[in-house]
């Protein structure tokens, strides 16, 4: 339990700095109530992950220069988001190959941040957390969470835990929801057609709540459903941790 | 380059491709490994081999258990005979019971093979109506050539033996040689496979081993042309649905003559 | 062409139904058959190493390969360019007299246009595998690599046999199969020439390999007198052990299958006292761009790749827009990548661009390789340009986006501001249930399917900075 006395420094993706705040709220109020040290760089902003995607590395680097300066003194960083930390981890070392001194830095920080559930299941160990939400409740694997940092268990843990929720596996939940960053607005007519068939499976699968790990999928998944007026609420998996 | 009367002459395209290559690899710079090519088997390989060699017939048993399994997935059939003189009895009827895919007459053609001479198919009173050609060819006369061709061509059904059957996958290696003709077990529309029960092999990593360094398989190479049969033709190439019979033949039947040679 | 076409292949339900049959049988019965294997699970990452050792070592597998093909009476012939290529094959055709060719399934030879070439000589072609003979009598291009005919219903197969068969109408499969093996089988008895490709050659036993189901391969190079076999450069293993470990995985990700049903090594011509096969045997090894993507590190190892489609049955993009968008031989996560490479990043942009690098090809291909890299990789020359593979950066407009995003983003102050101004656009947005249902370009494409959720009324920096890191 040694990380109980370390501090944990929140890295608070920007899509959920910006518009899904309560979704901090709640991945902080899970660690808080674990008695963790909290610590949070308000100057963050944007890991890159969007620019480095659409090849401009450029730009990347800025954002990682700035996000290393920012957090490389923190003795654990956590993150709510799959795909920034898969960024952070993979992506930032990619970034600085030609550059050996930031390269170390790179590394430095990339060994010491984790994903949300990462954290708790494998980190902390704890995959109880006393929280109770009735409802039926189906996963979305986000991509790079599940193939590019191999965390497919450690969620379905924690939600297996949570009082009176009921766990339905819907169909081809590892599959793509179609966000791919700017690729859902520049291919948007083939992002929306791969976002259809996910959300078909989350309405066959007869759950009322869609949770995962990433709100970038999330917030894809939900412009749907609500287009669609389906009553199925989507929820970072942080908010049914922290609910009681 | 070099020039001649005005003209220019280019390199070799060969020389050229390779030397494109080269360059691309950054030869000489980078040399190749030396374990580019292996020259003798690994521990592993070997003891793969040892156990191939020591087979008891009961394990072979458990092969053809195997391949029992196997076959019905593949839509093949499996004959299990327990002398040569059964199976040919049994080819016999399949020949006489089966009907050609197109037209009505019936003729039947066989490798020059030992395992397959031994049918003597020839004699048996029923098939006294059924012509039975054979492959042999001594590399001399090219109307034989012709002449086997259009026998493989009419007939219904091929007969061939093969080097090796293997019960993980139902798959029958057959080597080219005098004799054997490739066309015996392609183009006929049904494919009767004769091989014994010390032929069998458990699956494709021992196959290649055998071939890879056995010594008498070493000394005769693959030949121009081994082929691996697994299964009769087949095809889904319409909306996904399996169909036997594409282009090869739509039947496989797998003689296996269980009883020992005189000389196991 | 890209966005049009895919925009057609989403709109239309047969396909659509066709890509989902595919992706859901292939998919996981291929993940199923990786598992289960004697070697343990490290044998992709063993075959990936194998075929990166060939690659490395590609100079001296091509000289062994050619050398013992010749020993055994074949000839081989190495083509630099796609017309290289298209001439050797004219010229082997004019020597031999040949007026009737048939071809088992072969992505180089759509790669270097070889069909037209040869019809333009007035000598007859027939496509002998079922799905490239269907697509070859509509007059269409193949839709994936394994199953060129994928995207054409029963009932469509059925007419056109009808019209260019004279074949009583069916809509049966067994049917319809039967009807063009019969008239096939007249064309294969009838042809001078074979022409197939290579799966894999072998290079320390002389060999190349075809594999097919449906024996039509066999058949096209067994009967004709002449065989000509086509192979891109990098198809070839060292050595036999290496060569059966890919081929097996190969089967793996092509079919689902332990090995495919016929599997022929051919390594030349059939000797003077073999009863038939081809008295001839040609192999004409194919670069055309593939030596640049050798001397590039970052790109090499694609050059590993077995064309064996498993990428095509995982992938979300593919599975919606199918083959016929990409507008390549190579289609699917494998053409995101060789395409490019092969015919112009520029020209082909919208094959790199146009994924969401989910990494399921990754996953799925037998050798484990790096797609997702290798498409980043092609997007950061698209957004910088590149000499060395000449192309122009793409899309001015987006990089100056970035370029001030970037600015934006290194300065919490301006990021604040931006987003107190952009809390005041959004409310002129049209918007229903606390969602925004119309975006203003750029972004107008999201909004045309999904509504947007608004920017909060306050950040979570601010919230953490009003509590003080105290509890929420």
């Amino acid at each position: 339990m040694m990380y109980k006395k370390k501090k944990v420094t929140l890295f608070i993706q920007c899509l959920v700095d910006t518009l899904y705040p309560e979704v901090a709220e709640a991945m902080v109020s899970v660690l808080e109530d674990l008695g963790l040290e909290l610590d949070c760089p308000t100057e963050q902003t944007c890991c890159g992950q969007p620019a480095f995607n659409a090849g401009h590395q450029r730009e990347a680097r800025a954002a990682a220069v700035k996000f290393i300066e920012l957090f490389e003194d923190a003795q654990v960083i956590v993150s709510p988001s799959g795909s920034c930390v898969n960024m952070v981890r993979h992506h930032y070392p990619d970034l600085f190959m030609a550059d050996p001194s930031m390269l170390e830095r790179a590394r430095a920080v990339a060994a010491k941040t984790f994903e949300f559930t990462e954290f708790l299941v494998d980190v902390l160990k704890i995959e109880n957390f006393d929280a109770r939400f009735p409802a039926k409740v189906t996963y979305h694997d986000s991509c790079h969470l599940n193939r590019y940092l191999g965390i497919h268990h450690q969620p379905r843990k924690l939600l297996a835990n949570i009082r009176e929720l009921e766990f339905i596996e819907m169909k081809d939940p590892d599959k793509c929801c179609g966000f791919g960053g700017t690729f859902a607005v520049k291919y948007a007519d083939i992002s929306s057609a791969i976002l259809e068939e996910k959300v078909q499976n989350i309405i066959d699968s007869g759950a009322t709540v869609v949770t995962g790990c990433d709100m970038s999928c999330l917030m894809n998944i939900q412009g749907m459903l609500s287009r669609k007026k389906a009553q199925i609420k989507v929820m970072h998996i942080a908010q049914l941790l922290s609910a009681k | 380059m070099e020039k001649e009367s005005g003209r220019k002459i280019l390199m070799d395209p060969e020389k050229q491709f390779i030397n494109t290559i080269r360059t691309a690899l950054g030869r000489p710079g980078n040399q190749p490994p030396a374990t580019l090519f292996t020259t003798s088997p690994s521990q592993e390989e070997k003891i793969l081999l040892e156990k191939i060699n020591t087979r008891t017939h009961q394990e072979r048993d458990a092969l053809i258990e195997q391949l029992r399994q196997t076959v019905p997935s593949l839509h093949m059939d499996l004959h299990l005979e327990a002398s040569i003189e059964e199976t040919a009895r049994a080819i016999g009827r399949l020949i006489i019971e089966k009907e050609p895919e197109w037209g009505t007459s019936k003729s039947v053609v066989c490798w020059d093979h030992p395992l397959i001479n031994q049918l003597k198919l020839s004699e048996i009173a029923e098939l006294r109506q059924i012509p039975i050609h054979n492959t042999k060819f001594d590399g001399k006369d090219p109307q034989r050539k012709k002449e086997i061709r259009s026998q493989v061509e009419a007939s219904f059904i091929g007969i061939t033996s093969a080097d090796y059957c293997i019960a993980a996958t139902a798959t029958l290696a057959m080597k080219t040689r005098p004799g054997h003709a490739r066309s015996v077990s392609l183009v006929p529309s049904i494919h009767v496979a004769v091989v014994r029960e010390k032929q069998l092999l458990a699956d494709l990593r021992e196959l290649y081993t055998l071939l890879k360094w056995d010594e008498a398989e070493q000394k005769e190479g693959l030949t121009c042309n081994l082929t691996l049969i697994s299964g009769p033709s087949k095809t889904g190439d319409i909306e996904l649905v399996m169909v036997h019979g594409a282009h090869g033949p739509r039947e496989l039947h797998l003689f296996i003559i269980t009883e020992a040679e005189l000389s196991d | 062409m890209y966005k049009k076409t895919a925009k057609k292949a989403i709109a239309d339900p047969i396909l659509q139904s066709a890509l989902s049959g595919l992706q859901g049988r292939l998919g996981p019965a291929t993940a199923s058959l990786y598992k289960n294997q004697p070697e343990g699970p490290d044998l992709r990452a063993k075959a990936h190493a194998y075929r990166r050792k060939a690659v490395d070592n590609l100079d001296i597998m091509l000289v062994t390969l050619a050398e013992k093909i010749r020993q055994n009476g074949g000839e081989v012939h190495f083509a630099a360019t796609a017309s290289d290529a298209v001439a050797i094959c004219l010229d082997i055709a004019e020597k031999n007299n040949v007026k009737h060719v048939v071809k088992g399934k072969s992505m180089v030879t759509e790669e270097i246009g070889l069909n037209r070439a040869l019809m333009d000589k007035g000598i007859e072609v027939n496509e002998t595998d079922l799905g490239e003979y269907i697509i070859q009598l509509a007059g269409e291009k193949p839709s994936h690599i394994v199953a060129p005919a994928i995207h054409k219903t029963r009932k469509e197969v059925g007419q056109l046999f009808t019209e260019k068969l004279g074949t009583p109408y069916t809509d049966d499969p067994p049917t319809l199969t039967w009807d063009a093996r019969q008239a096939l089988r007249k064309k294969f008895m009838a042809a001078d020439m074979g022409v197939s490709g290579c799966n894999l050659a072998c290079a320390e036993t002389g060999h190349i390999t075809t594999v097919s189901n449906e024996g039509n391969i066999r058949m096209a190079t067994t009967l004709p007198r002449v065989h000509v076999a086509f192979m891109g450069m990098e198809r070839i293993a060292a050595n036999l052990e290496e060569h059966q470990a890919i081929l097996r995985l190969m089967s793996m990700g092509a079919a689902a299958q332990q090995i495919g049903g016929y599997v022929s090594y051919i390594g030349g011509p059939a000797a003077p006292d073999h009863a038939d096969g081809p008295a001839s045997f040609h192999l004409v090894i194919l670069d055309n761009g593939r030596s640049r993507i050798l001397a590039d590190e970052e790109f090499r190892e694609m050059l590993c790749c077995i064309r064996c489609g498993a990428c095509l049955n995982v992938c979300p993009v593919y599975g919606k827009i199918g083959g016929h968008a990409y507008g390549s031989a190579y289609t699917g996560p494998v053409g995101a990548v060789v395409t490019p490479l092969l015919g112009g990043i520029n020209e082909a942009s919208n094959l790199c661009q146009g994924e969401t690098l989910c990494g399921a090809c990754r996953v799925a291909c037998p050798l484990e390789l790096n797609l997702p890299r290798m498409l980043l990789a092609l997007r950061a020359k698209l957004s910088e340009g590149d000499s060395r593979w000449d192309v122009k950066p793409k899309s001015r407009p987006e990089k100056m986006l970035f370029q001030i995003w970037s600015r934006v983003n290194c300065n919490r102050k301006f990021y604040d501001i931006l987003l107190k101004l952009g809390r005041l656009i959004q409310k002129t947005m049209p918007s229903s249930n606390k969602m925004i249902r119309r975006l203003p370009w750029p972004f107008s494409g999201w909004t045309r399917s999904r509504d947007m959720k608004p920017l909060a009324e306050k950040t979570f920096m601010e919230l953490w900075k009003k509590n003080q890191g105290g509890k929420f």
